[in-house]
């Protein structure tokens, strides 16, 4: 009669078996139902400890997984791996864009966590769903790739470019993933998983009405800016005209003083990602100030400083800019 | 391994990724999760293959099972065959979130046994993929820190707190390939909507990243865009690369034309129809003659002849079918391809149940 229980040996866990014969042959699979010599055993090792043996896997055991213990090739032992009971806790903060209205042609969703996520979740629990719940399917790209950001705590979703880009057939023939004046909710479900193993504490949805194609280069020469008073810590305010890329908004604009050095203080993004204002930690000085943005600021449909999404070489505004930053000059008066 | 400038120590792999083998039986390796590109010489212990074909059932079962998970536990990332011995590599991440891990396993040709590929104490180098957030990009998620080992103490008046601050833009690999001296890498930014195609050279050397190169193609004579090149093999003895697109069309380009810094436009020579993926490429040799084989999301996969690339003017009309003429395959749900010595290609297939298998395909027969 063989005894197996959970233990500690060999420099973590185990499984220890007991009453088995010097040189047993020992095997451990996943699983509660082994077929007989179609599976690998487990990576592991046999190692006595006393009058023990102990089965210590190269791979940690996963919680909630159940493990066979074969004896001469016959079950001797099923051991289920506790699973630690926790509430789900984890939820999205954020889905941006934040923008009521978004282009036809948006091109890209981020979604925040409060807590790193697991991967292979997305395809399956982020989806685009009309009013009347019906999915819109086929409108996201399907990536083998997840887009996370380094912590698992934001992810980058894709409406499939093919479906965007004009002249392509899934554009020709099944047309853009939304259409315009037919509103539609990004949904997060509550089964996606945070890194624990746990669904989210609720699903997620934001919604928005859908306007026309938006297809032009980002001007900032047309941006307007609210100029602070010199010898103030007043922000500076930029608002663009149209909505722009949240993700990219936060690295892509940069103030430098007179001599060209950066301004340091507290830049936020408006609603919408309409604007952009920047509070300096020192107040303004009276002298000529440098707004720089970056040539890969992109608007909601993926069109950014330098280049449009896709280029009509027939349109000579079409064609792309020089890949420099774009500066705009103000004096805090 | 001295001429390769590997260096030996451990291999630290934060993320399963694309894998593609290089000179002298090295593996690359992409950590999508790190932003490195690691080189191993992974010490193939195989005799040289030979002409036989390879098939397993149920890789993902037994690889689930060696590795002590079942099957939906394992996500099979890629798939690369020693060009000498023939064994099959796999980029694996067994398990999910903080509990995933990743690991490189080696299946022997010879009789079907799993292992995984050591990497605590291995030649190898690493170079960091240049896509990196740039100097001006100091934005950073701060945590805190899952393990005791990560992050940084910060001392809050009395209080010690270890916070982990991260880089909230990243670059995910999507394909690799090593041609003519190089490791070309293709990535998907989760910021930009990118066009880059990076070339590393090979050995990789201290303080060199690797040049970007800009790639546009143009459908129809009409429209240019510069998406993000989804997967793409080297062919013509690694002149020339066909490119696909995350949205869909195949480009054709020649290395030679890839200079620094310029804009390269490549030549669209098909389109593999609407609402489909590619997901990988591999060239193969039938009667002497060079093929290519793409596995698709939706459409089968499509076998198409390199002399028909190479004579087809770039596309200027929309038309079904659009571009070289192209054979489908009815064999349905290949997720990866490789060469498995001249005479097969082995191809990773997922049946109706999601369970993914190992099978050869005969050249000759393709």
């Amino acid at each position: 009669m063989t005894e197996a229980i959970w233990s500690r040996g060999g420099g973590g866990d185990c499984i220890r078996l007991r009453g088995l014969p010097a040189g047993a042959d020992v095997r451990v699979f996943p699983g509660t139902a082994v077929a007989a010599g179609s599976l690998p055993p487990m990576a592991g090792r046999l190692e006595r400890d006393g009058a023990d043996l102990c089965f210590v896997p190269r791979f940690a055991f996963l919680d909630g997984m159940s493990y066979t213990v074969t004896v001469e090739g016959t079950s001797a032992a099923v051991l289920v791996r506790p699973r630690p009971e926790r509430p789900a806790a984890t939820e999205v903060t954020g889905i941006r864009p934040a923008a009521a209205e978004v282009p036809v042609n948006l091109l890209r969703f981020y979604v925040w966590f409060s807590a790193p996520m697991s991967e292979g979740y997305a395809a399956g629990q982020v989806r685009l769903a009309r009013d009347d719940g019906s999915i819109i399917a086929g409108a996201l790209l399907p990536t083998e790739h997840e887009l996370w950001d380094a912590a698992r705590r934001r992810l980058t979703v894709l409406l499939d470019p093919a479906r965007i880009k004009r002249g392509l057939p899934s554009h020709q023939e099944v047309g853009y993933p939304l259409r315009s004046g037919e509103p539609f909710r990004l949904v997060v479900g509550d089964g996606f998983r945070d890194a624990q193993g746990l669904p989210l504490r609720v699903s997620a949805e934001r919604r928005y009405e859908v306007g026309g194609e938006e297809r032009r280069h980002v001007d900032p020469v047309s941006w307007e800016l609210a100029v602070p008073p010199a010898g103030t810590c007043e922000p500076l305010q930029v608002t663009f005209g149209r909505p722009l890329d949240h993700g990219l908004l936060a690295r892509c604009l940069h103030v430098r003083g007179p001599g060209s050095e950066l301004v340091d203080g507290t830049a936020q993004i408006g609603p919408g990602e309409q604007s952009w204002q920047l509070a300096p930690s020192r107040a303004w000085a009276s002298t000529v100030h440098q707004l720089v943005v970056e040539p890969v600021l992109e608007d909601l449909a993926g069109n950014s400083v330098s280049r449009v999404f896709d280029r009509d070489l027939a349109r000579p505004e079409d064609q792309s800019r020089p890949a420099r930053p774009v500066i705009i000059v103000f004096r805090p008066g | 391994m001295s001429e390769f400038r590997l260096e030996s120590g451990r291999v630290s792999l934060r993320s399963a990724g694309p894998i593609t083998f290089g000179p002298a039986g090295i593996l690359f390796l992409a950590d999508n999760a790190a932003a490195t590109v690691f080189a191993v010489d992974v010490a193939d212990p195989g005799p040289a293959g030979g002409a036989e074909p390879f098939d397993l059932e149920d890789v993902d079962a037994r690889v689930g099972s060696f590795l002590g998970c079942g099957p939906d536990d394992i996500t099979i990332k890629d798939m690369a065959v020693h060009p000498l011995s023939h064994n099959v590599y796999l980029s694996v991440q067994r398990g999910h979130g903080e509990a995933a891990q990743p690991v490189l396993t080696r299946i022997s040709v010879a009789d079907g046994v799993i292992d995984d590929v050591p990497l605590d104490e291995v030649p190898f180098a690493a170079v960091a993929i240049g896509d990196a957030p740039g100097e001006d990009d100091e934005r950073l998620d701060t945590t805190l820190p899952l393990r005791d080992d990560e992050g940084e103490e910060m001392q809050f008046g009395t209080f010690k707190i270890r916070l982990l601050r991260q880089p909230i833009r990243t670059a995910t690999v999507t394909d690799m390939a090593y041609a003519d001296g190089a490791l070309l890498i293709a990535g998907l930014s989760n910021e930009e909507f990118s066009s880059k195609l990076r070339r590393i050279p090979f050995p990789f050397s201290a303080g060199i990243v690797g040049s970007s190169l800009e790639i546009y193609h143009v459908s129809h004579g009409k429209w240019e865009t510069a998406a993000p090149i989804r997967a793409f093999v080297p062919y013509d003895g690694g002149a020339s690369v066909l490119a696909s697109y995350t949205c869909t069309p195949l480009v054709h380009f020649r290395l030679a034309d890839l200079t620094d810094g310029a804009k390269a436009v490549g030549r669209t020579v098909a389109e593999l129809g609407p609402v489909n993926q590619p997901l990988d490429m591999v060239s193969f040799v039938q009667d002497g003659e060079e093929y290519l084989l793409v596995a698709n999301s939706a459409h089968g996969l499509l076998k198409i002849a390199c002399r028909d690339i190479d004579s087809q003017p770039p596309l200027t009309e929309p038309q079904q079918p659009v571009g070289v003429p192209r054979e489908t395959k009815d064999l349905q749900g290949i997720r990866r391809l490789a060469n498995l010595g001249g005479s097969y290609v082995l191809a990773l297939q997922s049946d109706d149940a999601g369970r993914q298998h190992l099978r050869s395909l005969k050249t000759a027969s393709l």
